[in-house]
């Protein structure tokens, strides 16, 4: 392993550098009701400077995959079948634990969905702040103290050399968002990964912590990975997206091009009912039926028990994602077996244009 | 912090003139004249029975009887038994025997409580956590009489490890068997709370955010798991404390232990109304002390209490 943590002195970073490279990522939950495939053959990287969203549906494994990926899934019932995720080249699956613990909470960090469950309730927002700087840079007490007064101040909270001695409790949920990004941000990452970060914030408090996200993402070329529901966010702050449907990863472009022209069918229903003018704010709007539970995920395709396009052969494999324009894949066999060779099929373009 | 311990206490003080004239007016109702059952078969002069009447007030209604014992209790005369002992006295010798059964047994039930409960809860399902299930179970089905008398039996009388009973092998050796009876019955429940509550804490959002930010498993238990999981031992534990002074009224007495449960056990049989009254007085007091520094204690580790 050739990382270096030593100090502040981290690594800088050259934009366009790939940072964390997922492939090929299975998990599966062992349960009463047997083996469940939570997550299926997932695929993606994040490069430096860039911000990957992971949109989907409730239940459609984008927390399992990233857990499983930083080792903080509960092993078992989880388990990891397949895959890698490497970390500028070091492979955290295959790594021992002891290793790892190098990277995540220190090159690679978290921010979670619930605030308050997420902070521990019995410490000071200071002490949990100070914590990443007393383990992975050995700093004494106090002075990790002082530097976590300065990461509050930092994520723009007001007199944070008082509110260090706050409990989680005491903050509002904004404020408290703000708390987990002073913690996640605490080590200079040169990956975030935020899981639904302000899915529990009103809409102006979301855009704040978005746009704080944002600023601190240019200082350093950090990569984020933004897990969302919120096409919204999506549209405000990716840069590329990827599309999981009952654990697979079904289409996967640039923030732009998806929200013009969806390809798959899952992401044109998700996007159908909004003009994007009107997107910020809106969660996933509903497609008919329910996503399928793991325990009965409809062979072949999962997508086609929802799908207005779906024909016999839907049922016969599961679609591979195919290539269908540059940097853009779908996984489906309406949409990419149209025109052999030549993939998105003009008139969807032509109409998705203008 | 102060305010808040005066004003429980306030709150309390009506509770605890309720719960002890409740006691008094029960041994009050019992049947029976208690000086002449003393005296046995003897024939006492009328002239000496009316004064010793009325040296314990026996000759008053109810609430008055009920009104001079406080008041003994509140000037600190506590007078004579009935059978002429010195009350004060005897407090001072039997407040050190029950507090060291207490505290003996206390030790034993919060030593296999947090072990067993512990291992139980991280590793849930595993042989210890189906044993705790077990005995759980069994200390719920056998009565305390049956496990005491077993014990005593068994390990006294038979094979002769501990003493039958009596306090004549002084601290700890004396007190060790109906320590152990008291922590056996007792510790399964501890066991369980904990369990229960590591189970939760395990699971919870925050431990998750411990592990991602990459701190060693040994951190994440003794700064994030265990500080979290113990808070609803703590309460656990202050109302079992409490609630010593009434097991500690079947214990003595099984044991010859001259505790103030014995002590309790004994007026209630003679019908020492004084007496009563102020051992149930002291029991209600030291409940409400030690609930009082329990939840003193809970808002100083838990600080969402101390702020709400
Ligand atoms: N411990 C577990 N045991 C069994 N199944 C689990 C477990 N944890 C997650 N799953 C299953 O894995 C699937 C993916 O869950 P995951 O939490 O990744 O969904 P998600 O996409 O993050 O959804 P949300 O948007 O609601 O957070 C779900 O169907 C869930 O039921
Ligand atoms: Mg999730």
């Amino acid at each position: 392993m050739t990382i270096d943590l030593d100090g502040r002195g981290t690594r800088s970073l050259t934009p366009g550098e790939v940072l964390l490279e997922v492939e090929n990522l299975s998990v599966d939950f062992d349960t009463r009701h047997g083996r469940l495939r939570a997550v299926d053959g997932v695929s993606w990287r994040v490069r430096a400077g860039e911000t990957l969203a992971i949109l989907g549906e409730s239940g459609s494994g984008k927390s399992v995959s990233v857990q499983a990926l930083t080792g903080i899934l509960e092993m078992p019932p989880g388990r990891i079948v397949s895959g890698t995720a490497r970390y500028r080249g070091d492979d955290l699956i295959a790594m021992e634990a002891r290793s790892r613990r190098r990277v995540v909470g220190d090159r690679i960090t978290m921010v979670f969905q619930d605030s308050l469950s997420a902070l521990n309730p019995v410490q000071t927002v200071g002490r949990q702040i100070a914590e990443c700087f007393e383990v992975h840079r050995g700093l004494s007490r106090r002075e990790a103290m002082r530097r976590a007064a300065e990461m509050l101040d930092r994520v723009r909270i007001p007199a944070a050399r008082q509110r260090v001695k706050d409990y989680p409790h005491e903050f509002s949920g904004g404020m408290r968002q703000r708390v987990m990004l002073a913690m996640a941000l605490a080590l200079d990452p040169d990956v975030l990964i935020a899981d639904e970060p302000t899915t529990a914030l009103d809409v102006t408090v979301q855009a704040q912590v978005l746009e704080l996200i944002a600023d601190l993402q240019t200082d350093r070329q950090m990569g984020v990975v933004l897990i969302t529901h919120d096409i919204g966010v999506v549209a405000d702050v990716a840069d590329t997206v990827v599309v999981m449907y009952a654990g697979h990863v079904v289409e996967r472009a640039a923030a732009r091009e998806l929200l013009d022209h969806p390809v798959h069918p899952y992401t044109e229903g998700l996007l159908g009912s909004i003009p994007s003018a009107d997107l910020k704010g809106h969660d996933l709007p509903t497609i008919p039926g329910t996503p399928p539970s793991l325990r009965t995920v409809p062979s072949g395709c999962a997508f086609r028990t929802r799908c207005p396009l779906t024909v016999a052969e839907c049922a016969s494999a599961v679609p591979p994602l195919i290539p269908v324009g540059p940097g853009r894949e779908t996984a489906c066999i309406r949409r990419t077996s149209e025109v052999p060779g030549v993939t998105i099929p003009h008139s969807r373009l032509a109409a998705g244009g203008a | 912090m102060i305010r808040f311990a005066l004003r429980r206490i306030l709150a309390a003080i009506p509770i605890g003139l309720l719960v002890t004239l409740g006691v008094f007016a029960l041994v009050f109702a019992m049947p029976g004249d208690p000086l002449r059952e003393l005296a046995g078969d003897k024939p006492v002069p009328p002239s000496v029975l009316a004064a010793e009447r009325a040296q314990f007030h026996l000759d008053r209604p109810l609430l008055v009887q009920y009104g001079l014992y406080l008041k003994d209790i509140v000037t600190g005369h506590f007078g004579e038994t009935f059978d002429g002992r010195d009350i004060g006295e005897q407090l001072r010798l039997r407040i050190p025997v029950t507090v060291k059964l207490a505290l003996l047994a206390n030790a034993f039930q919060f030593t296999a409580g947090m072990l067993f409960g512990s291992y139980a809860g991280f590793r849930r399902n595993g042989a210890v956590d189906r044993l705790l299930m077990l005995a759980t179970l069994f200390v719920l089905a056998v009565p305390f009489l049956v496990l005491a008398f077993a014990a005593q039996y068994l390990f006294g009388v038979q094979l002769k490890w501990f003493p039958v009973s009596g306090t004549a092998d002084g601290f700890p050796m004396s007190y060790l068997l109906p320590a152990m009876v008291i922590g056996l019955l007792s510790f399964a429940g501890l066991a369980r709370v904990l369990r229960t509550s590591i189970v939760e804490t395990v699971n919870s959002d925050f431990v998750k955010t411990a592990r991602a930010k990459g701190i060693g498993e040994q951190r994440v238990l003794w700064r994030h798991i265990l500080p979290n999981a113990l808070l609803p031992v703590i309460t656990f534990i202050g109302i079992d404390l409490a609630g010593i002074f009434a097991g500690a009224v079947l214990t003595e007495s099984i044991f010859n232990l001259p505790g103030l449960g014995q002590f309790l056990f004994q007026a209630i049989q003679l019908k020492e109304g004084g007496v009563v009254v102020l051992l149930s007085t002291l029991a209600f007091i030291s409940f409400i002390v030690i609930n009082l520094i329990v939840d003193l204690l809970y808002g100083v580790l838990d600080p969402r209490v101390r702020s709400g």
